[in-house]
């Protein structure tokens, strides 16, 4: 086969993989308005980025174990393609918002009068369920903004 | 706050990205994508679906701590804390600087206007944090239902109630010194949870309505055909 048509193959292959994880990373970053059509092409992204990107980081290999015979320099490069489907591969499966945002995975609680980590001034969001109340600080929900918990028997999800 | 059991399935949310400065969560369970705002799904197989709301009450610590000396407090994550994540006493001066990303355009408001919201039978209305502040209590109408919106003496808890007491509206003004709230029909005294003190209503409890403290547009966003309190018209209708 002709070995150019295989070199632009790894071209677009690296190319698309990267587009997968780069378009929804960008169109919903803060600070910056979203419409709904954006939003849709993200969601619809990000579901099909951790297969679309195997495929591709697969693809990738394949065409450098072709290409890899005769050329000589040209390696260099080849392993170069191969490094964004690979980190795309990667990225597909992760969550960096939760990076900025680490979730509260074992959510810890003190009683009313022991908390002496909340000022008297500082706003909490409050719940009572059937006889049981729970405060969570604004300043704890401004950071992790969703705490999961269950308040009088009903699993609830606190959002800030 | 909303209830994570939808068609008696529990869902487990992580926080997926932002729509419009308005964070948007995941579930594992679907993979739908969920408003925080409006807790509906936008899209993904659950979309148009919505989770039921639990009522919000923001509120001080100290008043919290008097009203449910029993109840329990989320705990600082270490880790979290040790990094220095956790928000600064006075971050809302912090926020006030951040830029804002929207495509509201409605400047009725300034933009980053801390405002109290309340919607009642489909109608909303925002009332601007310095106006609530100033006229304790707010005495207005909204979707049909008389409504008084109460600060607390901390300056920022703030609660709003029907007015309806046995099927008629009742004036709600503040006491002097501002503790509390007497009505007109009766004189008889309420407090900050809505209950009557004193008087001739004593033990009798105002219905509450739910408000949320937040940014105008924001606000805005999510309310697009909302009416803003202008301070000064009692009993604007709305």
């Amino acid at each position: 086969m002709n070995r150019r048509l295989l070199w632009f193959l790894l071209v677009i292959v690296a190319a698309l993989a990267l587009a997968v994880v780069i378009v929804p990373a960008w169109v919903i970053q803060p600070f910056r308005p979203q419409s709904p059509g954006g939003l849709e092409i993200s969601f619809v992204l990000k579901r099909i980025a951790p297969f679309v990107t195997i495929a591709a980081l697969l693809a990738g290999v394949a065409l450098v174990v072709t290409l890899w015979r005769g050329a000589r320099w040209g390696r260099v490069f080849l392993v170069i393609l191969l490094l964004p489907p690979a980190f795309s591969a990667w990225f597909a499966r992760q969550n960096h918002f939760e990076w900025m945002f680490n979730p509260l995975a074992n959510a810890g609680y003190t009683r009313a009068d022991a908390a002496t980590f909340v000022g008297d001034g500082d706003l909490v969001m409050a719940v009572a369920r059937n006889g049981e109340a729970v405060a969570y600080p604004v300043r704890q929900l401004a950071y992790h903004h969703l705490v999961q918990d269950t308040v009088g028997r009903v699993p609830i999800v606190v959002t800030y | 706050m909303w209830e994570t059991t939808i068609d008696g399935r529990t869902l487990h949310f992580h926080l997926a990205g932002i729509n419009n400065q308005n964070f948007i969560m995941r579930d594992e369970e679907t993979g739908s994508w969920w408003q925080q705002v409006t807790g509906e799904a936008i899209l993904g197989p659950l979309k148009g679906r919505r989770l039921t709301r639990v009522p919000q009450d923001e509120i001080s610590f100290a008043l919290w701590k008097r009203e449910q000396p029993m109840g329990r407090v989320l705990r600082p994550d270490p880790r979290a804390a040790a990094a220095g994540r956790y928000a600064p006493v006075d971050w809302e001066a912090g926020i006030a600087k951040l830029p804002i990303a929207t495509r509201v355009r409605d400047r009725r408001l300034d933009l980053r206007e801390l405002v109290v919201g309340v919607t009642v039978n489909g109608r909303a209305k925002a009332y601007r944090m310095t106006d609530v502040q100033q006229q304790n209590p707010i005495i207005d109408t909204v979707g049909g239902v008389p409504l008084v919106i109460v600060v607390a003496e901390d300056g920022k808890s703030v609660r709003a109630f029907s007015r309806r007491v046995d099927g008629k509206a009742v004036d709600l003004f503040a006491t002097a010194p501002a503790t509390g709230l007497v009505d007109s029909a009766t004189g008889s005294g309420w407090d900050f949870s809505g209950r009557a003190i004193h008087g001739p209503l004593a033990g009798r409890q105002l219905d509450r309505i739910e408000v949320l403290r937040d940014y105008w547009f924001d606000w805005r966003s999510y309310h697009p055909d909302t009416a803003i309190y202008s301070a000064g018209l009692v009993r604007q209708r709305s």
